[in-house]
C-alpha cells in the first residue's frame, strides 16, 4: 500500500510516494487537487500493479489536463519499466532523474546508482563502472540497455 | 503406435531443442526441413506434437499452406492444442501467428541452453498430451514440493503476493526478480477472483466491480495458488473453478503493447487490460489450462539467474491448452 508525503516549496508540490501502488490506490485522496506544478517523487516505490498503472495515468493524464507541470524525479526500477512499457505513462511530464540497476560481478550483490537523465544522454548511456558498496568489487549495468533506456531515445 | 514430435525446421538449434522436448516428453522426433514434407507426414503418419519454424509471415504461410492441401486446417490430425510455433521474435511482432487458427503454443528462440530449454518445455509437452495438462507438479522437476494457498476473501490477495515475494528471496532469488514475479503472481491472482467468474450465459460478473472491493471466494469463488521452486526455475499457478478462459481475448491482452500506441483509461471496466501483457514482457513464461466451465490454470514461470539482466533475457514460451 502506497503512502504519500507532501512537502510545499513555493509553487511547487513535491510528493514521495512509499510502497506498492495496487489496487487500494487513490490518487485523489492522497495527492489531493493537481497543483500548478507537482513533483514526484518515487524511489521508494518498489512495485506497481496493473490497476495501479491504471489509477496512475488516470490522476496523472487529469493533472496535466488541469494544466499542472508534472516531474518525475528519482524514479524506482518498477517505474522506469512502466515508462518504458507505456508510452503515455508520464501523461507529458518531465523525468527527471531514474535509477539505474547495477550487478556487482563479485560478489552478485544488487545495486542502484541515481542518474539525471539529461546526463544520461550527454554521455550516450556509456555508464561508469560503479564499486560495490559490500566488496569494492565492480559493478555493472544489469539489464538490457536498448529496454531500460528506451524512454530516453523514444522522446528525442 | 508410439506417440511423436514433428519439427519442421532447418535451424541445428531448433533441432537440439526439440530433441530434447522429445526425450523429456517421451516422444519420438521425425524432423522434416520444409512444410510440405511435414504435411506428408501429417497425411500418412500422424503426429502427436507438431513444432513449426515460423520465423517469418513467409515461413508461416508456407506451413498454413501445405496444411491447408493436405490435410485441411480444421483436420482432426492437427489442432492448436498440438501445435507450437517457433520464432525468434516476440508476440507482438507476430500477428499472424496470434490470428492463425492453429496458435496454441508459442515458443521463443532465445534457448540460451537448448538442452537445458527442452528439458524445461518437455515438461509442458509432456503435459500437454495427458487427457488435462491440470496439476503444476508436473511442470517441475520430480519431486519439488508444491505449496498451496487457498484464498477466503480477495483482500488476502496482496498478502500471498508479499509471500510470495519473501518465498523467493528465501530462494535466493534477486530482490529484482522476486518483485517482478510476485507483481506476475498478483495479476494472475486478480484475473482468477476478477475477470474469471461469469454467469450462466458466460457474462463477466465482476468486470465493473473495483478490484479493491473485498469478495468472498467460496463455492465456486474459490481460488487457490500453487507454488513450487524446483532449484532453477520457480512456477506460481493461479487456479479457479469457472473455466471461463477466453482465448480470443486473452491472445489480444496478452499481444498488446503500448510502447507506441497510447494506453487509454477505461472507466467502464475495472481492471487494466495491460497485466498479462505486462508478465509475457518481464521474462516470464506462461502456461494456460482451461477447460470449459469447469477449471482455469495459470501458470508462470521464471528461472533463477545471476543477474538481472539474464533473468530477463531468459527462455520464455506461452502455451495454451484449452478443453471443450
Amino acid at each position: 500500500m502506497v503512502n504519500v508525503i507532501k512537502e510545499q516549496k513555493g509553487n511547487v508540490l513535491l510528493v514521495r510516494l512509499t510502497g506498492s501502488i495496487e489496487e487500494s490506490v487513490n490518487f485523489d485522496q492522497l495527492i489531493g487537487s493537481p497543483p500548478p506544478e507537482l513533483h514526484v517523487n518515487c524511489k521508494e516505490v518498489p512495485r506497481i500493479n496493473s490497476v495501479g498503472v491504471k489509477a496512475w495515468i488516470k490522476y496523472f493524464q487529469t493533472a496535466q489536463s488541469k494544466g499542472s507541470k508534472l516531474k518525475f524525479i528519482e524514479c524506482s526500477t518498477a517505474i522506469v519499466q512502466q515508462i518504458n512499457l507505456i508510452s503515455n505513462f508520464t501523461c507529458g511530464g518531465e523525468v527527471e532523474s531514474i535509477y539505474v540497476p547495477f550487478s556487482c560481478t563479485t560478489c552478485k550483490s544488487e545495486l542502484v546508482g541515481l542518474f539525471k537523465c539529461e546526463d544520461l544522454k550527454k554521455i550516450e548511456l556509456n555508464l561508469p563502472e560503479l564499486k560495490c558498496s559490500k566488496c569494492a568489487g565492480k559493478a555493472a549495468f544489469d539489464d538490457i540497455p536498448e529496454e531500460y533506456f528506451a524512454f530516453l531515445v523514444r522522446n528525442e | 503406435m508410439s506417440k511423436s514430435l514433428l519439427l519442421i525446421s532447418q535451424r541445428p538449434e531448433d533441432q537440439a531443442f526439440a530433441q530434447q522436448v522429445a526425450i523429456t516428453a517421451g516422444l519420438t522426433l521425425q524432423t522434416v526441413s520444409n512444410p510440405k514434407e511435414g504435411a506428408e507426414i501429417l497425411v500418412n503418419e500422424g503426429a502427436t506434437v507438431i513444432f513449426a519454424d515460423t520465423s517469418s509471415e513467409e515461413h508461416y504461410h508456407a506451413l498454413e499452406n501445405a496444411i491447408q492441401s493436405s490435410i485441411g486446417l480444421f483436420s482432426e490430425k492437427i489442432n492448436a492444442n498440438t501445435t507450437h510455433f517457433i520464432s525468434s521474435d516476440d508476440l507482438e511482432r507476430v500477428p499472424y501467428l496470434i490470428q492463425s487458427p492453429l496458435f496454441g503454443n508459442f515458443i521463443v528462440r532465445n534457448y540460451g541452453d537448448p538442452k537445458e530449454a527442452g528439458q524445461h518445455y518437455g515438461k509442458i509437452v509432456k503435459a500437454s498430451i495427458q487427457e488435462r495438462a491440470f496439476g503444476p507438479k508436473f511442470l517441475l522437476k520430480e519431486g519439488t514440493k508444491i505449496q498451496t494457498v487457498k484464498f477466503q476473501v480477495s483482500t488476502q490477495k496482496q498478502d500471498g503476493v508479499e509471500a510470495i515475494k519473501n518465498f523467493l528471496l528465501a530462494a535466493k532469488f534477486q530482490s529484482r526478480m522476486a518483485t517482478t514475479i510476485a507483481n506476475a503472481v498478483d495479476e494472475l491472482l486478480m484475473n482468477a477472483i476478477f475477470d474469471a467468474p461469469v454467469d450462466e450465459l458466460g457474462k463477466q460478473v465482476l468486470a465493473t466491480t473495483s478490484r479493491s472491493t473485498k469478495i468472498d471466494l467460496q463455492d465456486q469463488h474459490a481460488v487457490e495458488m500453487h507454488v513450487g521452486f524446483d532449484g532453477r526455475y520457480a512456477a506460481i499457478t493461479a487456479v479457479d473453478l469457472f473455466g471461463s478462459l477466453d482465448k480470443a481475448r486473452l491472445l489480444n491482452f496478452i499481444s498488446k503493447i503500448y510502447v507506441e500506441e497510447e494506453y487509454k483509461v477505461r472507466t467502464s471496466i475495472a481492471g487494466a487490460g495491460i497485466g498479462l501483457g505486462t508478465v509475457f514482457r518481464s521474462g516470464g513464461s506462461l502456461f494456460f489450462v482451461s477447460e470449459s466451465r469447469v477449471r482455469t490454470e495459470v501458470t508462470v514461470f521464471f528461472m533463477r539467474t545471476s543477474n538481472f539482466r539474464e533473468f530477463r533475457d531468459q527462455f520464455r514460451f506461452m502455451s495454451t491448452q484449452f478443453y471443450f
